[in-house]
């Protein structure tokens, strides 16, 4: 096939297929994406009450809500009281 | 895979792009030989890049590494092969070397990448960032870290959906999903060896707890918790986000220890995570920082003086073997230790909301595959054996093969750079006397 700059991948995408899990993992990452967004356009939150508010173990919260700072989606607010735990909010 | 008879010749092969592999380089380069640097990841800099700061000085590992590294991508007289492995090394005879070089497609043509991270940000994918050891999460088209050289993209091909997302907003489609695995065939001189070690792997040490505690993590993790371009905002528990506020170092995780099979002293587990009780101490002043050791050995110049400062700045040491690690049944996420403190011959049980593993250093054996007709022989820990270690240290069993850095036994890094220069400076020796 004739391979235009630029649009390499339709070359490879003939030759090779996404595994299926690498699909599910990406729909997994944009369930979760939308659902903590969403959460804190209503209000900033810790990740005790993102853990709550979605239902989902507080360490996965951690994870993806800390790959979503580094995506620039979300930034980290004030600490609490205690000097325990920071809130986060989308990032404008 | 396309194969490339390439034929090219090169004064030098040294394999391993880290702190030793990248000064051996140099130093041969700099003399004025023709040298190919082999690395495996897709970037040079080896663990050292990755450190936040350097013991017992506390300088900025970074900005140590990085003058080094853009020295060595620059030098007229070094060529680098990054995500490139070598898969075979005959000796031909004395001063005659074959190496098989498999070079890895890294789908972006390095010269005309500009690393504008825009095909990062259109990237719809998020998998465990290898270089964050796996804190957070990264782009299957991605920079693999700000430091890296050399700074291009790379698209991690076993998790792209092939949506060319990165090629559309690519401004120099640099992109180049046509690219292909490469067997090279290269002719050199004399090879160097720097293939570095590795870590142990604390899952192998279930009673600990890794992996099943998220509180739980090894001092690699810490160190990027640590380092200017870390994971998180600040030092925080994997496990819930919250700033820790009683830190547990425990020692020795994977080595001195014969029943996991690493006897030997990894040489730098006591003052690597002196140097992180320091830091997090200067991080998080409200911390109380506890060290578990067996013995502190700090046998390097000022290591004493810098044991004794941490003793000074509050970090409390306790002579104590862990038995086990257990999570709190409260569901806090604190972790208890169970352990003999030795100076009282007694079993205490302690408390702490995170624990560092300070993990040992393992052999990598990876060389001893690069040669089917000769015998690189190893020793008895599997590192690779020095022929002559205190006249000619880095001599190995094949005549005109060096070893350099850590591939040789654990060492800190002046060791490794040190060792760099003696096996480059007998590796001139042997390009000049044959």
């Amino acid at each position: 096939m004739e391979i235009e700059k630029g649009k390499t991948f339709k070359y490879l995408r003939e030759k090779r297929d996404v595994p299926q899990k690498v699909k599910d993992q990406l729909k997994e990452f944009n369930r979760i994406k939308k659902a903590m967004l969403d959460a804190l356009k209503e209000s900033d939150l810790t990740i005790d009450q993102l853990t709550q508010k979605l239902n989902m173990p507080k360490p996965e919260v951690v994870y993806n809500l800390m790959s979503l700072i580094k995506y620039g989606f979300v930034q980290s607010g004030d600490v609490d009281d205690m000097d325990e735990y920071y809130t986060y909010k989308l990032k404008k | 895979m396309s194969i490339l008879q390439k034929n090219i010749s090169f004064d030098a092969l040294v394999v391993g792009g880290g702190i030793a592999g990248g000064e051996a380089a140099l130093n041969l380069a700099t003399t004025g030989f023709k040298v190919l640097l082999v690395e495996k990841e897709l970037s040079i800099g080896g663990k050292m890049i990755m450190l936040s700061k350097v013991f017992p000085t506390l300088d900025c590992a970074a900005c140590i590494t990085t003058p080094k590294v853009s020295e060595i991508s620059r030098h007229p007289n070094i060529t680098i092969y990054t995500s490139s492995e070598v898969s075979n090394i005959d000796k031909i005879a004395e001063n005659n070397f074959e190496a098989t070089i498999i070079r890895k497609p890294r789908y972006v043509v390095i010269e005309d990448c500009t690393a504008c991270q825009l095909c990062e940000q259109a990237c719809p994918v998020s998998v465990p960032d290898q270089y964050q050891y796996n804190l957070v999460g990264r782009k299957a088209a991605f920079i693999p870290f700000s430091i890296a050289s050399p700074k291009a993209a790379a698209i991690d091909i076993d998790n792209c959906i092939l949506c060319g997302a990165c090629e559309k907003v690519c401004p120099t489609n640099c992109i180049d999903f046509t690219q292909e695995t490469e067997e090279i065939q290269i002719s050199v001189k004399t090879v160097i060896l720097a293939t570095g070690f590795k870590l142990f792997d604390p899952l192998l040490m279930p009673r600990y707890g890794y992996g099943l505690f998220k509180n739980v993590i090894t001092s690699m993790q810490m160190e990027r918790e640590l380092a200017p371009t870390r994971p998180f905002n600040t030092v925080l528990r994997p496990g819930d986000g919250k700033v820790p506020d009683k830190i547990a170092y425990v020692l020795c995780t994977g080595s001195r220890d014969a029943s996991i099979g690493n006897p030997i002293c990894s040489q730098i587990c006591c003052m690597y995570s002196i140097k992180q009780s320091q830091l997090l101490m200067g991080a998080l002043p409200m911390a109380d920082v506890t060290i578990y050791y067996l013995n502190i050995r700090s046998f390097g110049k000022g290591f004493e003086e810098f044991y004794q400062q941490a003793k000074g700045m509050g970090v409390n040491f306790v002579k104590g073997k862990i038995g086990k690690i257990r999570e709190t049944e409260n569901g806090n996420g604190n972790l208890i230790l169970r352990y003999e403190n030795i100076n009282e011959g007694i079993v205490k049980e302690a408390e702490h909301d995170m624990v560092i593993l300070s993990v040992g250093v393992l052999p990598n054996q990876d060389a001893s595959n690069f040669f089917k007709k000769e015998e690189l022989k190893l020793d008895s820990y599997k590192f690779i054996y020095q022929a002559d270690s205190l006249i000619s240290p880095a001599r190995t069993s094949i005549d005109g093969v060096f070893v350099a850095g850590t591939a040789s036994g654990p060492m800190d890094i002046p060791d490794s750079i040190l060792s760099a220069g003696s096996a480059s400076s007998e590796a001139i020796s042997y390009l000049i006397q044959k």
